[in-house]
């Protein structure tokens, strides 16, 4: 039976484990209990949106080329968990996942272990309760959980990224089942991360393809310069795509306890980012023995092996935002390395 | 009772694959190596064999980044100069 263009089957009941098996069956699902996404369920969420097309294709996801559209969408929020308020977040993430600079096929497709990871900016993070502060990366808060969880289910049913088929990630990873969290604004010294990408609406989202968090901990410096050689120290290490590939960007992840030490000796999150890239490098010499450098440019080649080289390519590849609460841990997610992170305007 | 499937419609691809040449001697074949781990090895002898065995022949080798789309530049070259193209190495 097809109901407004999305297909529709015959359970028995609405028990998640039953629908779980139905769907796994099928080929679907996470591994994990699903919501049943009955027509009175999505159609709450339609509901929410007000005025808008349930059926207008929002993106074509690959590898598949899936159709994502409000409906869709919503499905798998219902199937995650969601409510109502989750739903223009996920549209928002869906647009930019699509965008080009993304390169969703290969996300999707390569051996690595990439996931997106979901960053909500603003006002509406406050709104619809997504957790910036203690333990933003999780367990716990239902939003983030909910959010990051409907995002995978998306790209799984939608996109087609199904482990073996769409996504040949030779370990896979914990951050392909969920990866949200919000930007933590009320404790960060330098405002929105979204402005500096010249969003300028009071709430987004970011989508960032990269690793899960690498932790890094500093408790006894009161000035920034330590703080960040640590954070450059785990930035360098030769597992991360970006050794070989030197394009990628960097999420840096600062708790605020660590932010506030640099903001108190006048540095900005510019500052941060150029701090971390002068500090960032390797030796030429020692990473041309240990990789191939089939991404490395002309001028990349022309160093000498007594060279530094920084791991990537550019200060703004270094991108600064505060999560997290009290303590004096941060983290960096290094990215897949060819793809760009994207920030839109939260808009259902 | 009845649920929704989760997979939604699929939409036009953006790209075929040309229908293969049922006779391979007197084309001209090129190469686009993905830059992945013995890509370049295993194209390049699959290309030589061809020659040997259809007089088809082998006018160029274009390299591209294995994450993303081959650039124009290269696309160019290949639809202009060649009539088969071997690709499609993985790790």
């Amino acid at each position: 039976m097809v109901l407004d263009s999305v297909e529709m089957v015959e359970i028995g009941s609405d028990d998640p484990y039953e629908v779980s098996a139905l769907y796994a069956a099928r080929g679907w699902g996470d591994g994990l209990p699903l919501v049943a996404p009955t027509a009175d369920r999505v159609n709450e969420m339609l509901a929410s949106l007000g005025d808008v097309d349930p059926d207008e294709v929002i993106a074509t996801l690959a590898p598949r080329s899936g159709q994502a559209t409000r409906r869709t969408i919503a499905v798998n929020a219902v199937l995650a968990g969601c409510s109502p308020k989750h739903l223009p977040v996920l549209i928002s993430a869906v647009r930019a996942l699509s965008s080009p600079e993304i390169n969703l096929r290969g996300v999707n497709a390569t051996t690595h272990c990439v996931a997106p990871l979901l960053i909500v900016h603003g006002k509406y993070a406050d709104e619809a309760e997504y957790n910036g502060g203690l333990g933003a990366f999780g367990p716990g808060n239902i939003s983030n959980a909910v959010t990051g969880r409907a995002l995978r289910l998306i790209l799984l049913h939608i996109a087609g990224a199904t482990p073996g088929n769409g996504d040949a990630s030779t370990q896979g990873g914990p951050a392909k089942y969920s990866y949200c969290v919000a930007e933590n604004l009320k404790d960060s010294p330098w405002g929105s991360y979204a402005s500096t990408t010249g969003v300028d609406a009071e709430s987004a989202v970011t989508v960032h393809c990269g690793e899960a968090p690498h932790n890094v901990h500093d408790m006894e410096s009161s000035e920034p310069a330590p703080i960040l050689d640590k954070i450059s120290s785990a930035m360098c290490s030769w597992g991360q795509n970006n050794a070989p590939i030197s394009q990628g960007e960097y999420f840096v992840a600062l708790c605020p306890e660590h932010a506030m030490v640099c903001a108190d000796h006048g540095w900005s999150r510019g500052d941060v980012a150029s701090y971390l890239f002068q500090k960032a490098v390797v030796n030429v010499g020692e990473v041309r023995e240990a990789f191939e450098l089939r991404a490395w440019e002309p001028w990349q080649h022309a160093l000498r092996d007594r060279d530094s080289i920084p791991m990537t390519s550019h200060p703004g590849n270094i991108k600064v935002f505060v999560l997290g609460g009290a303590g004096k841990h941060s983290s960096i997610i290094p990215s897949w390395g060819m793809t760009k992170s994207v920030t839109v305007p939260i808009m259902a | 009772m009845q649920i929704y499937t989760p997979e939604g419609q699929v939409g036009e691809p953006q790209t075929s694959l040309a229908p293969s040449p049922s006779v391979l001697s007197g084309k001209r074949i090129g190469v686009l190596d993905n830059t992945k781990p013995n890509a370049g090895i295993l194209l390049n002898r699959l290309a030589s064999r061809l020659e040997e065995r259809t007089k088809a022949e082998l006018v160029t080798v274009e390299t591209k980044n294995a994450a993303l789309a081959a650039p124009d530049q290269v696309m160019g070259k290949l639809t202009k100069e060649v009539e088969i193209v071997l690709t499609g190495s993985a790790d």
